[in-house]
């Protein structure tokens, strides 16, 4: 699966980016602030495009050539 | 995105790129000589003493009912947090190779001259969108055209690059997110119109918004700076940043899907070009003339001491 993706990483290159934007300035960001209560809990509004960023993903996985 | 233009003159791209690239370098020169070095022609408020801030003071940025009183010393005495050489680099460094992915992304699909205007257009669309409400902040409301209670605006406080008066990483930034976004909805939603798609689109990167911009505008990061006038509030944050999320991405997803081809096929490369930036620029200020009017009736809608605060104010947010 890995050696597929990395074959094809091109492809995957929009989620991934989305994904870093989304891990570095909203999640890690997220762990330093103290005075919102339940900021990091807050994150669960996210899921419906995180859960679209990954439909995407295994879409684009599954329609790429047999190695 | 199923775009049915795909230019096949590699040299033409190349050459454009270059152009436009080499034209984007030299207005960032300038505009980051501005910023840094001549900041009291743009009215950049300073970073190190928040007690200069006249045309916003602290105590009338949404960041201040937000923050204990520890907090509010903290910043009187240290400055704007995360103005180190450190956080500057790292958040351009990272939105840069964020930014390298999507064009590496859109080069292989549609076209180097596409990904270009992508890129491109991008800071155009969002870096001139962002200027002008920064900018109707500090000399608009400052010289008592618009009323301060109506209109809030904001600034950004940290940046290395800037692009007019907004910093180069968040130009990358929504590049990197609007491709992203649109990209994932044309995946997920292949049979979809394209005007389906934009509002896909649109909606997921409003939802990413909705935890990013709590987190970023907190006491510990301060990446950018709301002033007081939206009296509708969303988790800590004017709503109209929000709609102003979705109608960007909604707007240039449609422009660039569905007139970009238009103008290159009509007009050829540079004038296609040319004839989608002026379109982009027409649409900032139809969305700036929007928002701030939607802006007007939001607030008489909800008139203070209590506006609308979704969650209550109570809560802590």
């Amino acid at each position: 699966m890995w050696r597929k993706i990395w074959k094809h990483k091109v492809e995957f290159y929009p989620y991934f980016s989305i994904y870093l934007f989304w891990f570095v300035g909203s999640f890690l960001s997220s762990l330093r602030v103290q005075n919102r209560p339940g900021i990091v809990t807050l994150g669960l509004i996210t899921i419906p495009s995180i859960l679209l960023i990954t439909i995407a993903f295994v879409k684009t996985y599954k329609e790429l050539p047999a190695d | 995105m199923n775009v049915a233009f795909k230019s096949s003159d590699q040299q033409f791209g190349k050459k454009f790129t270059v152009v436009a690239l080499s034209l984007l370098m030299a207005v960032i020169i300038f505009s980051t000589y501005l910023h840094h070095f001549r900041p009291d022609v743009l009215k950049v408020p300073s970073n190190t003493d928040v007690s200069t801030w006249k045309m916003t003071p602290l105590e009338k940025t949404w960041i201040y009912d937000r923050m204990t009183e520890g907090e509010r010393e903290t910043i009187r005495k240290n400055g704007v947090p995360g103005t180190d050489a450190f956080h500057l680099l790292l958040y351009e460094l990272l939105s840069l190779f964020g930014t390298w992915m999507c064009f590496m992304h859109a080069r292989k699909h549609y076209s180097l001259w596409m990904a270009t205007a992508f890129l491109v257009g991008s800071f155009v669309f969002t870096g001139v969108q962002e200027t002008l409400m920064i900018l109707s902040g500090r000399f608009w409301m400052g010289g008592g055209l618009l009323d301060p209670n109506v209109w809030g605006s904001y600034w950004f406080p940290q940046g290395i690059l800037w692009f007019l008066e907004t910093p180069v990483w968040v130009c990358l930034c929504w590049f990197l997110i609007a491709y992203s976004c649109v990209t994932v909805a044309g995946k997920v939603f292949p049979r979809a119109g394209l005007w389906s798609r934009a509002f896909a689109g649109g909606m997921i990167a409003m939802v990413i918004d909705l935890w990013e911009d709590p987190v970023l505008t907190s006491p510990e990061h301060m990446k950018w700076i709301w002033a007081k006038g939206d009296h509708v509030g969303i988790l800590g944050i004017p709503h109209g940043n929000f709609i102003g999320w979705f109608f960007l991405i909604f707007v240039f997803a449609i422009l660039w899907e569905k007139y970009l081809p238009v103008f290159e096929k009509r007009l050829g490369g540079w004038l296609g070009m040319t004839a989608f930036l002026v379109l982009l620029l027409c649409s900032n200020v139809i969305i700036l003339t929007i928002l701030i009017t939607w802006g007007g009736i939001a607030n008489q809608l909800f008139p203070l001491p209590e506006g609308l605060h979704i969650p209550p104010a109570s809560w802590g947010w």
